[in-house]
């Protein structure tokens, strides 16, 4: 991690959080100075607390910056290890500002 | 890979747009622009909750508007095809901006800046710097 930018992030597979709450994972094709970013082959997860964690199937995307409050890097091995049908959780809210 | 070349690149392709409050448009990407306007044809639109849906022949969406698109899968193969079309087609040519021209040439090539075209019968007209001579 030289610099700020996403730039070493290209390829990867990435995790967003977006402003509406929604957590959106895929790999990351590019991005530009506004923070939009395609998404390649990417589902969101969904989170419940009463049911598991469910895989929503998307695509490929292009998700506006305005839109992205997180992007982190994911570790695929550690990833494929979780069993998210295993673990339930609170939805994250909407961002308000 | 830009973002919004890979929505030039989907011009003519079903697309999915969110917009921020929430309301959904799905038809074929006609047009988008810098700012990410997007033209539609062919929309459905589907409110928020997802229980009302609205046809309409065209849209022209505000970019800044837009939550997120959902593109077809092969259009990010598509923008591979196209940049190497476009390198195909400008072999060798010196990209980028800024001043300067090319060497050895006075006014040649696209470097160069001002100079007029002179109309036949007319005075000559132009700006540009001379020389001094």
């Amino acid at each position: 991690m030289s610099e700020a930018g996403l730039a070493d992030l290209v390829g990867v597979t990435i995790s967003v959080i977006t402003n509406d709450g929604r957590n959106i994972v895929g790999t990351l094709k590019g991005y530009d100075q506004a923070t939009n970013v395609i998404l390649d082959d990417c589902h969101e997860r969904v989170y419940s607390t009463k049911t598991g964690v469910e895989q929503l199937v998307l695509g490929l995307y292009v998700i506006r910056g305005d839109n992205i409050a997180v992007v982190g890097e994911v570790d695929d091995e550690l990833d494929s290890q979780i069993d998210l049908g295993q673990i339930s959780a609170a939805p994250l809210k909407p961002l308000a500002h | 890979m830009l973002p919004l070349l890979l929505l030039k690149t989907a011009q003519g392709h079903p697309v999915l747009v969110e917009l921020k409050n929430g309301e959904t448009y799905n038809g074929h990407m006609v047009q988008c622009d810098s700012w990410m306007n997007v033209h539609l044809r062919e929309v459905i639109c589907t409110s928020k909750d997802g229980d009302r849906f609205w046809r309409m022949p065209e849209t022209k969406i505000r970019g800044n508007t837009i939550k997120y698109l959902r593109v077809p899968d092969e259009v990010i193969d598509k923008v591979k095809e196209d940049s190497f079309k476009r390198d195909e087609k400008r072999p060798n040519v010196a990209r980028g901006r800024g001043r300067g021209r090319a060497v050895g040439g006075r006014e040649s090539g696209p470097g160069g800046r001002g100079g007029g075209r002179s109309v036949p019968g007319a005075p000559a007209r132009g700006r540009g710097r001379g020389r001094g001579e």
